[in-house]
């Protein structure tokens, strides 16, 4: 086990804050354009099946007028909207589904550790300005971890693992719920939804119209020309898989170091934050297997892995090598982001 | 008559900025003024549990009668400065008050049997999470003024408040230690144990 010295510093939080959201910001509008792209696409894709004669920039200028009214685009939209709105009605149900958990509130809280996690969620509420108590979870299980769902009064919720509750301070167990405090002060999940379903949905259409192509050019092979967009939706087929999964990726992390970033807002305090990631990760790396395997007992772990503080798979050595694929920024670079180093020494 | 048309509009869209903005500063001073009240509720929370601590640790302790008496003191010299408005003279009874928890948490310390006591383990806790919600209060307050301030005087913003002085040109007080004298009063203030 390499030693590591940690060395606490300062951080600007309402700068990274401000430049993490221009990040989001950039990613969504991303993801829209690519959506309303795919759209426009299909539309064309109709028009050019219904009248043969146009060329592609003629059936464009056509939609973009409104002659040709762009059903597609707008059906997709409101596919969206109802799939997102169901999605995020059943969400806060399958969030915790698989473990063993157990409400805290202060007339259920058991002992004085219960009790204090109650606490420290109620005062980050105050920090916060938060109109409403979240739901506080306590997961019976020997890992340290934590996760957040929700944004409104009756979604939100926190939850976290009795080894996290045991093995950490006052100062950190309340600078982890600070981070999942945040996660549900700037609405993550509806983001996170949003950006799941429409990603699936994206897929779905590529899939229409790559069938379409492939299967509708054989049919009138004698004498009719085949789509000319054939070659751009073979390359989106196997092409936008990868970049709509970047983009998420990309956007969790950016989302990660906001929450850290909320967390120091929440409790002007940067160190503890820092010590519990540590902890942490420390904490994992020696009970590697025995995690592993408790985690692997726990049922429906994929629906959890990207809300939790720490990601679970990056103890793993096989999937470690991908950090570039995974949810959460390396502890490192969240610390490095709250402005504190450590430094590994060889023994 | 196409002319009168984009000037129309251009009025109109001015007109729906300026109601936003004005909309926004109301909203900032609102969350001010609720902030604010969170505070009282915290100091008045606080005083509440310190009454009952006090009342509970007497039991194990016999000399809290007098910090008992400084708590009440103070909270009623802090009443006393809220009713004639003397924003400063309050601060500074109830940070007194914040001084003697710090105090009780480290009589506690020097009691090694007491400090393994359940029921003073949940009293520790109890002054430790009273203590943090008044300080988180008061975060959340003077962040409340710090946004509406950094609104205020930013460009656009500041002539729309000149336009509208008398319901969007408030000045708030952060919350925190007002002169030097005062600092140096609670910086020597002891827990008489």
């Amino acid at each position: 086990m390499g030693g590591a010295k940690f060395t606490p510093g300062s951080v600007d939080w309402r700068a990274v804050l401000k430049e993490n959201s221009r990040k989001t910001l950039s990613v969504m509008v991303t993801f829209v354009l690519i959506y309303t792209a795919l759209g426009v696409m299909t539309d064309i894709t109709i028009a050019l099946g219904l009248y043969p004669q146009l060329t592609i920039k003629q059936a464009f200028q056509l939609l973009l007028q409104l002659q040709i009214f762009p059903y597609a685009t707008l059906s997709m939209f409101v596919v969206a909207l109802i799939a997102l709105l169901i999605t995020i009605k059943l969400h806060d149900k399958i969030m915790l589904m698989g473990t063993d958990y157990f409400e805290v509130t202060p007339e259920t809280a058991r002992d004085i550790d219960e009790k204090q996690l109650y606490n420290v969620v109620e005062e980050m509420k105050v920090s916060a300005g938060l109109r409403f108590m979240p739901r506080i979870y306590l997961i019976e299980a020997n890992y340290m971890n934590a996760l957040a769902s929700g944004f409104s009064e009756k979604s939100a919720m926190v939850a976290i693992t009795r080894g996290l509750m045991t093995k950490l301070n006052r100062a950190e167990l309340q600078a982890v719920m600070a981070h999942e405090l945040s996660h549900v002060r700037h609405q993550d999940i509806k983001l996170t939804l949003m950006v799941g379903v429409l990603s699936n949905l994206m897929l779905m259409v590529v899939d229409i119209l790559f069938y379409n192509a492939i299967f509708g050019q054989n049919q009138n092979s004698d004498g009719g020309r085949g789509n000319p967009l054939t070659m751009i939706i073979i390359l989106l087929r196997y092409g936008l898989p990868l970049v709509t999964v970047l983009l998420m990726l990309y956007l969790s992390r950016t989302r990660e170091y906001m929450a850290d970033m909320g967390a120091v807002e929440l409790m002007r305090d940067n160190e503890s934050l820092a010590k519990a990631l540590l902890k942490i990760q420390e904490d994992h790396e020696c009970h590697v297997d025995e995690y592993h395997e408790e985690y692997g007992r726990t049922r429906h772990e994929e629906f959890r892995n990207a809300a939790y503080i720490f990601e679970p798979s990056s103890f793993d050595p096989v999937k470690s090598i991908m950090t570039l694929l995974s949810t959460h920024p390396s502890v490192e670079d969240r610390l490095k982001a709250m402005g504190c180093h450590i430094e590994h020494s060889s023994d | 008559m196409k002319m009168l048309a984009w000037i129309a509009g251009v009025i109109l869209l001015m007109g729906m900025y300026v109601v936003t903005i004005y909309n926004k500063l109301i909203g900032l001073i609102e969350a001010i003024n609720n902030n604010k009240k969170q505070i009282d509720i915290q100091l008045d929370r606080r005083f509440k549990v310190f009454q009952s601590l006090i009342e509970v640790v007497k039991k194990y302790m016999d000399y809290e009668q007098t910090t008992l008496k400084d708590v009440v003191a103070l909270r009623g010299q802090a009443q006393a400065a809220q009713s004639s408005g003397d924003e400063a003279g309050r601060m500074a009874a109830e940070n007194g008050i914040s001084k003697i928890a710090t105090g009780l948490n480290l009589v506690f310390e020097q009691y090694p049997d007491l400090k393994a006591n359940q029921n003073v383990m949940q009293l520790q806790e109890e002054i430790v999470n009273t203590e943090n919600k008044l300080t988180f209060a008061k975060q959340s307050f003077n962040d409340s003024i710090e946004r509406f301030n950094a609104t205020k005087k930013s460009f656009f913003e500041s002539l729309i408040v000149s336009f509208f002085t008398s319901k969007l040109d408030k000045s708030f007080e952060y919350w925190g230690f007002s002169s030097e004298q005062e600092t140096k009063d609670k910086e020597n203030y002891s827990v008489k144990l």
